[in-house]
């Protein structure tokens, strides 16, 4: 395992570093490639070095044979001599032996270095009688070859004959003397030619024969052909027996140079290349575990994300088993409204910290979630926590789907905790609640309504005990408050309302409306508008059911009113009272001043009259007051059930002369069983009174006819007296006629007392008396009992 | 000096007796005329348009009386202001009233010259004499 780990350790490396290891490649490709160039080309020199030795080889041994065929031929030569040193036959000879030997061009004898014999004699004259072995250069190889007691081959030089070519001596000994040379030449062409030099691929190869000059010891080469040699462009070889180098020269050296140098460019470029597809390779899976990286990177960061959403969250999230209810994962949120630590929840399920009111239900939800009849469910509940308390949550769930399937899931919860808004929430309704209540019961109908319609919005239940209409059935009509407004006020209240809405001002004001018993109800409208952005958008107000007080109202104006009145009169009778006192008191004082001032007795009794009258009127006024003081001063009247047609028969008896003097007809209506409560002094004063006065005021052309009457009208008794008399400008003297002294006739009787004193009385027992007349036709008086 | 003429508006009999009697003393009047109420006196008023020379001079208007009382006789004559004002008509309230309404009445009414509380005296008339 360790050395697999060191393996795998070695080959990541590689995969890690693709540059250098693209360097590595092409390093080590680039050595094999050079190597293989070197290889390749060592073996192609190899080759042509072979190839060249070959040829190089079959020339020297073309030449070695020639060389040789040229030794049998200059021994044959040789053996021509005779023992007096002299060749025989040589021209048939020589003739022979050049048919033989293609490849020499002439034969020579050469008996003590002095060319003698030659054959072919055509072309060769110039080399007859040459002293070799005195020509200097000619001498030394001619030397050598007698040094070397063998054949040696000259040249190529310059032949005498002309043309380069080739000597080859045998020296040749005579009785162990030395005779001379038999030689051979053999110009260059042919040599060149036998030899298979002429044959040479001129395109390939070039050939040189050099040797060494033995004057200059330079190396003289005999080919015309210039070549540079370097190392290894050429072959050769070494005939000794002319001391001449052969050289093979590699025309294509050079392209076998740059063949080679091409090589190893092409092999350089391939390694580059798999080099370059090497980093490449390589990068791919750098590249691949870049991405993996950065992959892994990613997921990382999602799954640290994920993981402080799911520990941080303010809400409670959980992941727990679908079948068991078990929590599989718990974020700390959730922990902490529940107060388990995290690993105690993992013990638990979620059935056994609900609260079991709400169990039901969530299980139900739980099941349609399972079978897929919901993809998801809220819920309000409440859970219990470790210490026992009721929390309130809304709790969302929802399938977390594994791996795709949609068969496998379990459930993610999540919770928030809405204990505080659940206990807000209840406090509003609370709240609600009483307010609700207050309003209903503020002892007012509290209501709201649209400003232009006068649609109802809202009223409060207070309508019931007020209207008798409930509030559903004000509210499912539009027009309900001015339908039912009392027709009279309907219009000027609808105007007036408008107007203050118009005028932006809040209103208050009474009306009545009819009730559902069909009954008035005075209300007290109070209405506040409400202003939003400077227009009235709504109308709210209170209505109270005044009619109560307006009943009160009515009867403390009545009491004001009878105050006023009462004041009135009193003021009034002071008046009166002091100006009749004091007229009858400023008479008094006038008529005695003017008793001092008088001397005339006759004046002065006439005087003392007058004052005795005063007097007296002063008394009568007096008593008058009085009487009419005691009856509006009486607490307590006494009163006695009376029969008013007995009353009127007595009355009619003390007014018995009156009656008799105007003939007067008086008709007793009064049926003989009315019977009432009255005082029995004010009856009797008050029947003298009237009927004292119509007979008195009777009219000039007619005898007084007096009817009494007495009817129920409404609630009231009325006794109706009525005449025919002169009748009263009541136009004129409407005030005056109960007025207290005051009178509008010329009747001397008429002190404008009775029926002064007839109202004090009427109305101290709470009744009411009124007149009707008409001038010259008549009047009645109706006197109300109670 | 001539002597003015005097009417007396009142419905009490013992006044106009003793009234009489205290103008007849003062000697500063040639003539009294007198009526029981308004009425007969506004008539009468009335009908001194074709007697301009029986035209009073000085009026003495008691206010309560039957028929027409003094403020009555007031708003029936107002139609002879001009006449009141060009013959310099003297109106003189003379009541027993004591009550402050009245006099304010009477200081409204720019016919009423003035205002007597009974009982009048011959120094008053001496005043409203002159």
């Amino acid at each position: 395992m360790r050395i697999n780990k060191n393996v795998y350790k070695l080959i990541n490396w590689f995969y890690n570093k693709p540059i250098i290891s693209g360097i590595i490649v092409f390093i080590f490709l680039s050595i094999t490639f050079t190597f293989i160039a070197f290889q390749q080309n060592k073996i192609y020199k190899e080759s042509k070095r072979i190839e060249m030795s070959n040829i190089l080889n079959v020339i020297t041994l073309n030449i070695d044979q020639t060389l040789k065929n040229c030794y049998t031929t200059t021994l044959t030569l040789a053996l021509t001599i005779d023992e007096n040193g002299i060749p025989q036959n040589f021209d048939s000879i020589g003739k022979r032996l050049l048919e033989s030997n293609n490849s020499i061009n002439a034969v020579q004898m050469v008996p003590n270095g002095v060319i003698k014999y030659t054959y072919p004699l055509i072309g060769n004259e110039k080399a007859m009688g040459l002293d070799i072995l005195n020509l200097k250069h000619l001498q030394k190889e001619a030397l050598k070859s007698i040094q070397n007691k063998k054949m040696y081959f000259a040249g190529p030089l310059e032949l005498e004959q002309g043309g380069l070519g080739i000597v080859g001596r045998l020296p040749v000994y005579l009785k162990n003397k030395f005779w001379g040379f038999s030689a051979v030449i053999i110009k260059l062409d042919r040599l060149l030619n036998t030899s298979g030099i002429n044959s040479i691929d001129n395109k390939k190869y070039s050939f040189q024969i050099s040797k060494k000059n033995p004057l200059t010891q330079k190396e003289n080469y005999f080919l015309p052909e210039k070549i540079k040699l370097s190392n290894s462009n050429y072959v050769w070889r070494y005939i000794p027996d002319g001391d001449w180098k052969l050289y093979l020269i590699d025309k294509n050296a050079a392209t076998i140079f740059n063949k080679f140098i091409f090589s190893i460019i092409l092999g350089l470029f391939l390694a580059f290349i798999f080099a370059f597809f090497t980093v490449l390779l390589l990068k791919k899976p750098a590249q691949l575990q870049f991405l993996i990286q950065e992959q892994a990177n990613k997921l990382i960061n999602i799954e640290i994300k994920f993981k402080t959403i799911f520990e941080q969250a303010a809400l409670g999230i959980a992941n727990f088993d679908r079948t068991s209810g078990k929590f599989i994962e718990i974020n700390e949120k959730f922990c902490e409204l529940l107060g388990y630590s995290e690993s105690e929840m993992k013990n638990k399920d979620f059935q056994s910290i609900t609260h079991p009111d709400d169990l039901d239900k969530d299980l139900e939800f739980v099941n349609k979630l399972t079978s897929g009849i919901i993809e998801q469910y809220s819920l309000e509940k409440r859970y219990i926590t470790k210490n026992g308390k009721i929390i309130w949550v809304n709790l969302t769930v929802t399938p977390l789907f594994l791996n795709n399937n949609l068969k496998e899931f379990s459930f993610i919860s999540i919770v928030e905790d809405i204990t505080v808004r659940k206990r807000n929430e209840a406090k509003i309704k609370k709240t609600k609640y009483l307010l609700e209540s207050l309003i209903n019961t503020i002892d007012g109908i509290v209501w709201e309504c649209d400003v232009n319609t006068f649609e109802f919005t809202f009223i409060s239940k207070k309508v019931e005990d007020i209207l008798g209409y409930t509030a559903e059935e004000w509210l499912s009509s539009k027009t309900f408050w001015k339908d039912h407004i009392y027709h009279e006020d309907r219009d000027y209240i609808v105007n007036f309302c408008s107007t203050r809405i118009v005028e932006k001002l809040d209103h208050d004001f009474e009306y009545r409306m009819v009730a559902k018993d069909g009954s008035i109800i005075w209300l007290r409208d109070i209405v506040t508008l409400v202003i939003k952005d400077n227009k009235v958008v709504r109308l709210r107000g209170i209505m109270i059911d005044i009619t109560g007080t307006k009943k009160t109202e009515k009867d403390l104006k009545t009491s004001f009113n009878l105050v006023i009145n009462q004041n009135e009169r009193l003021l009034n009778f002071s008046h009166i009272v002091s100006h009749n006192l004091r007229s009858h008191s400023s008479n008094i004082s006038s008529l005695i001043g003017l008793i001092e001032i008088t001397e005339n007795n006759e004046e002065r009794k006439e005087i003392m009259g007058l004052l005795k009258s005063v007097s007296n009127s002063l008394n009568d006024t007096m008593i008058h007051l009085n009487e009419v003081v005691s009856i509006q001063t009486t607490v307590s009247l006494a009163t006695e059930k009376i029969n008013v047609h007995n009353y009127i028969e007595t009355t009619l008896k003390v007014l018995s002369v009156q009656i008799k003097s105007s003939n007067a007809t008086i008709n007793n209506l009064v049926s003989n069983d009315v019977e009432i409560k009255y005082n029995p002094a004010y009856m009797e004063s008050i029947l003298y009174n009237i009927i004292s006065n119509a007979i008195r005021y009777k009219h000039k052309e007619r005898e007084p006819i007096i009817t009494i009457k007495y009817y129920n009208e409404n609630e009231f008794k009325v006794l109706e007296i009525s005449d025919n008399g002169i009748g009263i400008d009541l136009e004129k003297n409407k005030d005056k006629v109960f007025g207290m002294y005051k009178t509008f006739t010329d009747n001397k009787d008429s002190k404008g007392i009775g029926l002064f004193i007839t109202k004090n009385q009427v109305e101290a027992m709470g009744g009411n008396i009124i007149v009707e007349s008409e001038l010259n036709i008549g009047t009645i008086f109706r006197i109300y009992f109670l | 000096m001539i002597k003015k003429s005097i009417w007396i508006i009142d419905d009490d009999l013992t006044y106009k007796f003793i009234i009489q009697k205290i103008i007849a003393k003062s000697e500063l009047f040639e003539s009294v005329k007198t009526f029981s109420n308004g009425e007969e006196a506004s008539i009468a008023l009335k009908s001194t348009l074709n007697f301009p020379h029986q035209i009073p001079d000085i009026i003495l208007l008691d206010i309560e009386m039957p028929i027409m009382n003094g403020w009555e006789f007031m708003s029936e004559i107002s139609i002879l202001k001009p006449i009141i004002e060009e013959k310099n008509i003297n109106i003189f309230i003379s009541s027993s009233s004591i009550a402050n309404d009245d006099k304010i009445k009477a200081a409204e009414n720019p016919n009423i010259r003035g205002y007597l509380t009974k009982p009048v005296t011959l120094d008053d008339l001496m005043k409203i004499a002159s």
